[in-house]
């Protein structure tokens, strides 16, 4: 049993990461080579979402506070089984994944609410519950006018982890998604130096001084990919005037997405 | 969960949500209430219209049961459809009936998605000697209603998820040739022309170039989607279906 929370800011990509998981549900890329079978309704939901939304040139729905959602139950819950194929010769990593899809304002609101009773915290205290292995923590804006932000953000979420004493025993994958970008593209094949290390330089630093090292790790994430092996354009469109928040696939017959379950991979592990 | 429609008097709001329920349908069926129910309820004969909605309401809530057939399968949804009279958008009205433009601002704050629908302006009708000119404000009017708009949309609605904004009675515009405009968007699960980023870029190319600047305001909001814009006119099924099919993508299927 794998319990895994993702979370992130706002638009960051959470929801629209599960869907291009379930949709590539037996992939072979020249990276890694899964099997995603949906264990529940909410999941099997996902891969619709993918084919009429992603596919058909829209985008996905935020996930918010209010509209379905008032407490922790309301939260979408997935539960897949992933088949993690290693190699010709080395058995396949099973793992059954639990994952919550958190709303994006929680996360960012944590820095705002002191009150002990708020919904934020109650679902922050989901987050980091007793059995809950990690979390995959999503970042998408890479502008370094963020990183204060970020670094801020983050205190506060081990601050919160020390106080439930999980500060030891809890694993952050932290991601860049939508490494598709051409400014950021580059970076995904060592993200801690050359996209942390370069744009985050702060939120870098708390979470290496505060982190055992084996409970740490970056990741690069791209869940629309670019357009080909020889094409690094990226395979997006942004929606005018959203200022890159809102984006479409380009090309769906192209759609190829980069490093989707390498962090899952490694969460998992023990 | 429900689906508004909001726009100025006489736009059509009332037409096309009747119309919606034709039986003539293709990749959206009505299935609750009948066509012949909602046109005895609607329709005036003798005038060969819609009946103008009656103000002394600020919503008219309806149930239906709408099937849409989606990409991933056919997608059975249980809606309210919520008509507002245009009546209210005069600030006369808003400030002679304060409470029931309350009871408007709190349908429309918790609807699931709002169906925008605006009029053709006066440059680009067709000259034909029936329709009447002055019944279509200008350009400049249409332009600065649309601030009003922004206005409404980032102060009175700022949670709104999903505006599919239609530039209604498409038949009138001058070179619109509504068989040719539904063969470029037309809609099909499986082997569409176009996708929902490509049909909306054709009709704002086409049609919302003189408010882009305003389209961006509503896009530039942190939470919710972006504004995607229709054609639609009740004379072809094609492109009012589009619309629904692209805001049923979003609904929850029936539990």
């Amino acid at each position: 049993m794998g319990n895994i929370c993702i979370i992130g800011p706002r638009a960051s990509g959470k929801t629209t990461y599960l869907a291009g998981l379930s949709y590539f549900n037996d992939y072979a890329g020249s990276r890694s080579s899964y099997k995603v079978q949906p264990l529940n309704d909410d999941a099997c939901q996902l891969v619709e979402m993918a084919e009429n939304t992603i596919l058909q040139g829209s985008s996905i729905a935020p996930t918010r506070l209010g509209d379905r959602i008032h407490t922790v139950d309301d939260l979408p819950y997935y539960s897949f089984q992933i088949e993690i194929r290693k190699g010709l010769f080395k058995p396949p990593n099973i793992l059954q994944l639990n994952v919550r899809d958190y709303p994006g304002e929680v996360f960012e609101k944590i820095l705002q609410t002191n009150h002990e009773d708020t919904i934020y915290t109650e679902f922050i205290d989901e987050c980091l519950m007793a059995d809950v292995e990690g979390c995959l923590l999503l970042f998408t804006e890479w502008e370094s006018s963020k990183d204060a932000f970020y670094s801020k953000l983050l205190s506060r979420f081990i601050a919160m982890m020390d106080e439930r004493d999980r500060l030891k025993n809890y694993r952050l994958a932290v991601a860049m998604s939508k490494c598709e970008r051409g400014e950021i593209w580059p970076g995904r094949l060592d993200p801690e130096t050359d996209l942390f290390g370069v744009y985050l330089k702060k939120t870098l630093k708390t979470l290496k001084g505060k982190l055992p090292p084996q409970n740490l790790r970056f990741f690069a994430m791209s869940t629309f990919g670019v357009l080909g092996r020889y094409d690094p354009r990226p395979n997006r469109i942004d929606d005018y005037g959203s200022g890159g928040r809102a984006s479409v696939l380009r090309d769906s017959p192209r759609w190829n997405p980069y490093n989707l379950i390498e962090p899952l991979d490694w969460l998992h592990r023990s | 969960m429900s689906i508004i429609y909001i726009g100025d008097r006489e736009t059509g709001k009332t037409s096309l949500a009747l119309e919606l329920a034709n039986p003539s349908s293709q990749n959206v069926h009505v299935l609750y209430p009948p066509y012949s129910q909602l046109k005895a309820l609607l329709y005036r004969d003798d005038l060969g219209r819609t009946q103008s909605t009656d103000a002394n309401l600020a919503t008219y809530d309806r149930n239906i049961e709408v099937e849409v057939t989606l990409p991933a399968g056919s997608k059975k949804i249980h809606t309210t459809w919520i008509d507002t009279p245009g009546e209210i958008w005069r600030s006369s009205w808003q400030k002679t009936n304060p409470e029931l433009w309350n009871t408007f601002l709190e349908a429309a704050r918790n609807s699931e998605g709002v169906l925008l629908i605006v009029p053709p302006y006066r440059e680009i009708i067709r000259p034909d000697d029936r329709i009447d000119l002055d019944d279509f404000v200008t350009q400049q009017q249409w332009i600065h209603r649309f601030d009003r708009w922004v206005d409404f949309f980032q102060h009175d609605c700022p949670r709104i998820k999903h505006i599919a904004l239609c530039l209604n009675k498409a038949d009138l515009i001058c070179g619109v040739d509504l068989k040719q405009e539904a063969q470029q968007l037309a809609y099909h699960p499986y082997n569409a022309r176009k996708n929902w980023m490509q049909r909306h870029d054709y009709v704002f190319k086409r049609f919302f170039q003189p408010v882009r600047s305003q389209l961006a305001q509503l896009n530039q909001r942190a939470s919710g989607l972006a504004v995607k814009c229709f054609i639609t006119s009740i004379q072809n099924r094609e492109l009012l279906e589009l619309p629904w099919i692209y805001l049923g993508t979003y609904l929850q299927h029936e539990s």
